[in-house]
């Protein structure tokens, strides 16, 4: 009896211990989104009286207003919003078509292989391991030759190329789960190519496409590289603003509207994580253990 | 007329030979069965009548047309699958207008024909569902409606009935038969069970290895097997073999079986291929229903061989038991009524009929007729 | 009889195909591979603020070997390397193993502490930057709280500048392997765990002994994505240090960047970016042979 009873109680003190630890961490994973959120809605008086805990004195939006039309990004000082818009008009495109080809690889590459089909997907998947600063110094070279001056198109063009292995593997590892039966029977009712893909296939990726989606979405939103290299004055994304901004290094330095800008750059790709939650873990881990 | 016909076909992916020059020829309105073991080339052959892999070399005609370079869509041919390959993202309805649509049924057409298709698999009920929703059996039979909408000249079916159970199976293989006699339609259809060949099929091809080991009607599948793996591979439980030496006696062939003692068992009239084979090892091949218990054999033959064995173990099916003896040191399966069917250990007497036994060159595994 | 006539729909079927993946297979050549072989070239000319393409060997090389700046990056990524792969992994593992005890809020916590993986690293970085600033950052709350003789200047001291990056990398990352771990625990059979319950074993010892060895593979992937994003890591970087102070938080990206960008140093730029490609294939090319393997033997 008296066994049984310590038992519990041990137990329960684990259960607490686990308890314990794990609001820890989640205190450690939170601290710097609360921490941006309480300077963001402060004012520099009230960042330089109180500390990073401290709850703002007077809630105040300034800082939003500013980082959002009228702060500085070097030269420049109109703000997040057209970097912003810049981060949208590149994103929509480059996320659409990178998903579109991605879908149809991985629907040749599953359904309708051919001689060399399985050594072209080996040659893409070493893609994945690339890091990109090989490839920047030739690409430069030919977006210059190509005469291609506008920085949307430039990153739509390079963040589609170089988002295709992902999309491709998504959709592959997805497709040779469906049975090959499927397209067989619709060659014999007559499917072509095209009609078997958008007819039946497509309906029936819908998750493997919201995957892509939301990977290619954060990927893409969040690229600093590519930004920083391809894009130029008025032209660069979102993320390359937001540098600029929290290094421009004249005046006095505002946390509050560093702050602001950072969680408006965030604030795209937060959304969608909490939304497509479910989708965006499970790209993460697709695009990670590679098949 | 010939429905299909195909002659010397070969297929091979790079050194592996998968098919080994099959030659095969039906009429219209006939039941062929492709039977074999597991990755002997069914399916291959199959996708390659509806035309889903590419022929190495050979020809293959549907309704006397060359339909070698013709995409599967232009053969007039139906498949059902194994898996059903059901659209999962449509209805029961759609599923079987998706072809038809294709083919640019009009809308009117289209309905009339699913409502027939569906009258005729009893599946009204089930138009408007989705695959997902669906039974294993209500799946089969929504494959067999898709195929049965086109009337195509030809329909293939590659093992349908293996995902479904046992009792359904044998079911949906009766309708299957019944669908049949009465559409006339011309059927391939491929199953590794020799059960659902024999009582599906007008004709058999036994397939091997890539290759065609006997061409035939069941029955003579069943009787006069060209080959010691088409013995054993028809029939259940499977044929006997028992190695022994050829002898002759006034022009009828003899041999020895041992179970304990020597016992001296006299076949039909010796034939000229037999002979050069008296005094060396053959293989006799002897059915376990034509190994009986003298009261249930067919005794009105005249030459009924008697031989006494010890049993070794019984296995009652319900309507007859299985004994194993030991005959020349292999074991022999008879089947015989319960009540002679002894116990394990005794002695039992069992009637041979000469006329069905069979025997086999143990070099070339070619029957000896 | 009809003749054997060659047919079109038969062609498009064997065609089309391939020419859907035409696209994809000229960037993959060209972008991937052409792009590869364009920098090597680039690295064995004399290219400065314009490329030449006459061969000029290893001076490239030359220069990159003897560049302190280039072995204090190395340096650098050795050390951001493999104390963001050690702690990642460990706290990774240590919450993955917490989370799978049933808890209550799994759901909610795992939103938690994964949310950093949808950040961009400016995003991560402008945030730690802020909070690691000696002035007003952790410093002042310490002082708060009323340990006034603290000094936390991490991020402006040149010894320890690295490590901001290395909290900031984990910060970021831990989620991920997080979750990557725990769908390894939850696919491991059930019944194992039971068998070894039943043969009386403790849960730590179930554990150690028999959970985590079970998910090596899951123990390789996450290596070789960690040490992925430390290779090529560049934008956490820029934004919380830039590479400062000094070069104390220099990294091989941002040599290349700076020398193939910003300093007109194409070839020098060139021959470091192939340095990081055969770092990158170092560390790739184990797990890549030892899945060629599994394939085959599978
Ligand atoms: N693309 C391919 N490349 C190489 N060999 C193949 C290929 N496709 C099939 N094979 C081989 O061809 C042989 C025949 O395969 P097939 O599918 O026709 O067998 P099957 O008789 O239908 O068997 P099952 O009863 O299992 O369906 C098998 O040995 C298989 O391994
Ligand atoms: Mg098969």
């Amino acid at each position: 009896m008296a066994d049984s009873y310590r038992q519990t109680t041990q137990a329960k003190l684990a259960r607490m211990g686990i308890y314990a630890m794990l609001f820890l961490l989640a205190l450690w994973f939170l601290a710097p989104l609360y921490v941006m959120l309480t300077t963001s809605f402060k004012s520099l008086d009230d960042i330089r009286s109180g500390n990073l805990l401290s709850l703002p004195q007077s809630f105040s939006l300034d800082a939003w207003k500013t980082a959002w039309d009228s702060a500085c990004t070097g030269v420049e000082c109109g703000g997040m919003k057209s970097y912003f818009g810049n981060s949208l008009k590149m994103m929509i495109p480059a996320v659409l078509i990178s998903t579109l080809l991605g879908s149809l690889n991985g629907y040749v590459l599953s359904m309708w292989r051919f001689k060399g089909s399985d050594a072209f997907f080996m040659a893409l998947l070493i893609g994945t391991f690339l890091p990109f600063q090989v490839v920047i110094l030739p690409m430069a070279q030919v977006l210059g030759m190509l005469g291609l001056e506008n920085s949307t198109g430039r990153l739509v063009l390079v963040h589609v190329i170089y988002g295709l292995q992902f999309t491709t593997l998504f959709f592959r590892n997805y497709y040779v789960t469906v049975p090959s039966d499927l397209v067989k029977a619709a060659r014999i009712d007559g499917a072509g190519f095209f009609l078997f893909f958008f007819k039946i296939l497509l309906p029936i990726s819908i998750p493997t496409i919201m995957v892509c989606l939301i990977w290619q979405t954060t990927q893409i939103w969040n690229d600093f590289l590519f930004g920083v290299v391809f894009s130029s004055g008025d032209g660069q994304p979102i993320t390359v603003a937001l540098n600029n901004l929290v290094n421009t290094s004249t005046g006095v330095k505002q946390y509050n509207v560093d702050m602001a800008a950072a969680i408006i750059a965030a604030l795209p790709t937060l959304l969608v994580y909490i939304v497509g939650g479910k989708f965006f873990v499970r790209g993460l881990t697709a695009g990670a253990v590679k098949g | 007329m010939g429905a299909l016909s195909i002659r010397k076909v070969k297929k091979s992916y790079g050194d592996t030979h998968i098919l080994k020059g099959i030659d095969l020829e039906i009429e219209n309105g006939q039941f062929l069965i492709l039977v074999g073991p597991s990755g002997c080339g069914k399916s291959t052959l199959l996708n390659m009548i509806a035309g889903l892999d590419d022929i190495t070399s050979g020809e293959i005609y549907i309704a006397d047309r060359l339909v070698n370079n013709l995409s599967p869509k232009d053969r007039d041919i139906a498949m059902v699958f194994q898996s059903y390959a059901l659209y999962p993202n449509m209805t029961v309805r759609r599923n079987i207008a998706f072809g038809l649509e294709i083919r640019k049924v009009p809308k009117i057409e289209q309905d009339e024909i699913i409502n027939r298709v569906a009258k005729t698999l009893q599946m009204e009920h089930l138009l408007d569902r989705k695959p997902a929703q669906l039974s294993g059996g209500q799946r089969q039979r929504v494959a067999m409606g898709r195929a049965l909408a086109r009337n195509p000249a030809l329909f293939l079916f590659d093992e349908p009935l293996s995902n479904l159970d046992a009792k359904l199976r044998v079911e949906m293989r009766t309708e299957i038969k019944l669908l049949h006699q009465r559409l006339g339609t011309t059927i391939v259809y491929v199953t590794h069970d020799q059960i659902e060949a024999m009582t599906l099929g007008e004709r058999i091809a036994v397939m091997k290895e890539g290759e065609v080991r006997q061409f035939g009607t069941p029955q003579q599948l069943y009787d006069l097997p060209s080959d010691l793996y088409v013995a054993g591979f028809i029939g259940s439980p499977s044929m006997n073999f028992i190695p022994c030496v050829l002898g002759e006696a006034d022009g009828v062939g003899v041999v020895t079986l041992n179970n304990g003692k020597d016992q001296l068992i006299s076949l039909g009239q010796i034939s000229d291929i037999q002979r050069p084979f008296v005094g060396k090892p053959v293989i006799l091949g002897i059915r376990p229903e034509q190994l009986t218990d003298p009261a249930s054999a067919h005794s009105d033959h005249p030459n009924m061989q008697i031989l006494t064995a010890m049993v070794t173990i019984t296995e009652p099916t319900g309507p007859d038991t299985l004994v194993t003896v030991n005959i020349n040191g292999v074991k022999t399966v008879a089947r015989c009524h319960p009540r002679a069917a002894g116990v394990p250990g005794q002695s039992v007497q069992l009637s041979l009929d000469p006329t069905k036994a069979l025997l086999f060159d143990p070099v070339s595994e070619k029957r000896l007729a | 009889m009809t003749v054997n006539s060659f047919s079109f729909s038969r062609f498009v079927d064997v065609t089309l195909p391939k020419v859907v993946i035409a696209p994809t297979a000229l960037a993959c050549l060209v972008g991937f591979y052409g792009f590869i072989g364009w920098t090597a070239w680039l690295s064995f000319t004399n290219s400065h603020m314009l490329p030449h393409y006459e061969w000029a060997g290893f001076v490239q090389y030359v220069e990159l070997f003897g560049n302190d700046r280039w072995w204090q990056a190395m340096w650098n990524l050795g050390v951001f390397g493999s104390l963001f792969i050690l702690i990642c992994l460990a706290l990774g593992l240590f919450t993955a193993v917490l989370l799978d005890q049933k808890i209550r809020a799994e759901g909610a916590l795992r939103t938690i502490y994964l949310y950093p993986m949808a950040l961009s690293f400016i995003v991560t970085g402008t945030a730690w930057k802020w909070i690691l600033n000696p002035g007003l950052g952790i410093e002042k709350l310490l002082h708060d709280w009323g340990f006034t003789g603290a000094t936390f200047d991490w991020i402006i001291n040149p010894h320890y500048a690295i490590y901001t990056v290395v909290i900031a990398g984990v910060w970021q990352s831990t989620g991920f392997v997080m979750a990557l771990f725990l769908a390894g625990l939850r696919g491991i059979d059930d019944s194992i765990i039971k068998a070894a319950q039943i043969d009386g074993a403790s849960l730590p010892v179930i554990y150690t002994r028999i959970i985590i060895p079970s998910l090596r593979p899951v123990f390789l992937s996450v290596f070789m994505i960690l040490a992925h994003i430390a290779v090529k890591s560049f934008d956490l970087v820029m934004a919380l240090t830039g590479g400062g102070p000094g070069f104390a938080t220099d990294l091989p990206s941002i040599f290349m960047y700076q020398h193939g960008f910003t300093r007109g140093q194409l070839g020098l730029g060139a021959a470091s970016a192939m340095m990081m490609l055969f770092t990158a294939a170092a560390v790739v090319m184990p797990f890549l042979y030892s899945e060629l393997m599994r394939d085959r033997r599978g």
